[in-house]
């Protein structure tokens, strides 16, 4: 197992730069998860570790070597691809085996490493059988078991889960994360599912136009995103935005004039001044229904759109000052759609973002955490 | 009125029978509505293909010579043991083999090193790919023709740069040398079946997934390893089945040979086909040249079979 360092890596196509300056030092065995959405530059990324791509400039290096110039099968790692890319003239063992048998590896252990991979991840009674004849998540877990037999320094995953369906999604995400912890290896996994993300990451790389936006823990990136891109990009259903001006009461109480005029507290942001524009964030579960039409804690009135039911919990869609605003709920609503009701901020959990900048302005009483912009 | 009635009953009593005819007339029609569609297809498939087989096969027993009035009558397997003790026919065996594996090798060959360099990123490869394609679009007689008179020191420059390169001693055309005119027709049969080799096999090289590429080179597989065990397995049923359709193409395919040496010299040149066209054509001996094309039909429908059941045993094994 090994670190990864990724120092001001650039990849440009002739004179489009896709890659601006990456700067990553992934931990010995940590799980990485590089979340963005498409096109952001997450696979590209990947595949200049894994060298599949040339690096333009800047340097990458595993275990403390720099492969700028190595060729993939030299740096000692493996991949999981999106399509699996299985060898289907070969058997499942044989596919698992292809790396070992090319190294020359003898044979007694190359079948020691075989059984006890399958065994691991169930594989023992389709060690003969064609890609073929697998279904979807078998195949995955062949494609996993290929690269667990090599023992390498790091695992590379490209989006390995977007060709299954949505339970066995579910169900390969715990057995990923389940197989790191017994391995403990070195994982970058890319994806551009923020579920994923948040669930199966040490620590999440939030990429967007080939620039990192903020790498954390998945619940500091969700309690505290960077800026306004983050804060959309994490979290389902999504934050929540509404544009106003900062506004600052002579007893030092702080709140946003939103454009119809209502006024929403929030914690005195830092380096906001005073009509400065900004841009409110608040996660749907940190909105609540008032309970009396006076609107307690500030209750501004809000007209109904929509109810979800999603079971577990309603998701009930309004309409505040022109914007959609979408409201979690655990309890179950029954509000006739296009009746006004009032709605309240949890003034501790909102965000106060810069609306030119996009940057989020933490409240003054926050300590100043690692942050990467 | 009375008469209206009387008409109103008749009808009345024949309604039955009408009803039941018109079932068994609908069931029947049923029956023959899908003839009735496929009929168009069957009776040209009859009258172009297996009429004139069946007619053909029949030849071969018969004694059919166009400009002997006397002929027509039935000789049974005459012409077959005529066939057997016939040298030219025997030489012409051994020359169809030649000229068809001769010509194969080579097409098949250069045509996948033609696909593998196709399917590598370059400029213009777009406006190569098409120009590849020419040797096939160029009628046959034209191609024999041109290739003909390459091979003439008189007019063309391929003697000329044989000696240059020393493979000659003085610049000769080999059309007319019986130990070498087979390479004419076969040098010329190479140039023109390339492209079908390059085209489809190319095609063949596109559908290849590139990840597959990726996670071989991650695993460790050098480029040679890679074409082994990706590239060729991936190839090998378009090759089986390209290989077989060439195969009896090829051995069936007289045309250059009868426009660069007429069979000649000497029937060094001389293959089956040519040969059939030679006995039906010049010599107007029906009868014989059915028989040859009897002989012909078995030995390639034999081979056919052979590799069809082949590549069955290859496809079994893979699943």
């Amino acid at each position: 197992m090994a670190s990864i360092e990724i120092s001001n890596a650039v990849k440009s196509y002739g004179a489009v730069d896709v890659l601006h300056g990456i700067d990553l030092d992934i931990q010995d065995g940590e799980f990485i998860v590089l979340v963005g959405p498409s096109g952001c530059g997450k696979s590209t990324l990947l595949r200049m570790i894994a060298g599949l791509e040339d690096i333009t400039s800047g340097a990458i290096s595993i275990g403390g070597t720099v492969v700028n110039e190595l060729q993939p099968k030299d740096r000692d790692i493996a991949m999981v691809f999106q399509s699996y890319a299985l060898y289907p003239h070969m058997s499942v063992a044989e596919n698992m085996s292809y790396a070992l048998t090319l190294r020359k590896t003898a044979r007694e252990k190359i079948t020691d490493a075989i059984t006890n991979v399958a065994e691991i991840l169930g594989l023992t009674a389709l060690l003969e059988r064609r890609p073929k004849a697998l279904s979807g998540g078998q195949r995955q877990r062949v494609a996993m078991g290929r690269a667990i037999v090599r023992k390498p320094q790091a695992f590379l995953f490209d989006e390995p889960l977007s060709n299954l369906d949505a339970r066995l999604r579910e169900q390969m995400r715990t057995e990923i994360r389940k197989l790191h912890r017994r391995l403990g290896a070195t994982s970058v996994y890319v994806t551009h599912d923020q579920i994923e993300a948040m669930t199966m990451a040490d620590r999440i790389v939030a990429m967007h136009d080939g620039i990192i936006q903020q790498v954390g823990s998945p619940v500091e990136i969700y309690d505290r995103p960077a800026n306004i891109f983050v804060a959309s990009f994490i979290g389902s259903p999504a934050m929540n935005f509404l544009k106003g001006a900062y506004e600052v009461a002579q007893n030092g109480t702080a709140g946003i004039r939103l454009t119809d005029g209502s006024f929403v507290p929030v914690l005195p942001a830092r380096g906001a001044t005073a009509n400065q524009a900004v841009t409110l964030g608040a996660r749907p579960e940190h909105i609540a229904i008032a309970a009396d039409e006076n609107g307690e804690n500030g209750g501004i009135p809000a007209r109904v759109e929509l109810i979800e039911p999603m079971g577990l919990s309603t998701l009930v869609h309004v309409s505040l000052a022109g914007n959609p605003v979408k409201i979690f709920t655990l309890d179950r609503p029954d509000f006739a759609v296009d009746s006004f009701i009032h709605i309240a901020f949890d003034m501790e959990k909102i965000h106060v973002f810069d609306t030119e900048t996009e940057l989020r302005l933490p409240p003054e009483n926050e300590p100043h955490g690692p942050q990467t912009a | 009125m009375d008469g209206g009635k009387s008409v109103t009953t008749a009808m009345q009593a024949g309604k039955l029978p009408v009803e039941r005819r018109g079932v068994i007339s609908r069931r029947l029609s049923g029956i023959l509505e899908p003839y009735l569609y496929v009929s168009p297809a069957l009776i040209l498939i009859i009258a172009v293909m297996l009429m004139p087989l069946v007619l053909g096969l029949s030849y071969a027993f018969r004694d059919i010579r166009i400009l002997n009035p006397f002929s027509g009558g039935f000789v049974g397997t005459a012409h077959f043991q005529t066939l057997i003790t016939d040298d030219a026919f025997l030489g012409a065996l051994v020359n169809t083999a030649w000229w068809t594996f001769g010509s194969l090798l080579f097409q098949f060959t250069l045509g996948l090193i033609l696909a593998l360099l196709l399917n590598r990123d370059f400029l213009g490869r777009r406006l190569v790919q098409a120009l590849v394609f020419l040797p096939w679009a160029v009628p046959t007689f034209l191609s024999g023709l041109n290739w003909a008179w390459m091979f003439n020191p008189v007019v063309g420059p391929l003697p000329h740069w044989f000696t240059a390169l020393g493979l000659m001693e003085t610049p000769f055309n080999i059309l007319s040398d019986p130990d070498l005119a087979m390479w004419g027709p076969i040098v010329a049969n190479i140039w023109f079946g390339i492209p079908f080799f390059a085209i489809t096999l190319l095609a063949a090289l596109q559908s290849i997934p590139k990840e597959l590429y990726e996670a071989a080179s991650i695993d460790g597989a050098t480029t040679r390893q890679q074409f082994i065990s990706i590239t060729l397995p991936f190839l090998a049923p378009t090759i089986a089945i390209t290989l077989m359709l060439r195969t009896i193409w090829i051995a069936n395919f007289a045309d250059l040979i009868v426009v660069m040496t007429n069979g000649g010299p000497a029937d060094s040149t001389q293959i089956v086909a040519s040969y059939i066209f030679t006995q039906a054509f010049r010599r107007l001996d029906f009868g014989y040249a059915s028989a040859i094309a009897a002989v012909l039909l078995v030995l390639l429908l034999a081979y056919a079979l052979g590799v069809i059941a082949l590549r069955r045993a290859m496809t079994h094994a893979d699943s």
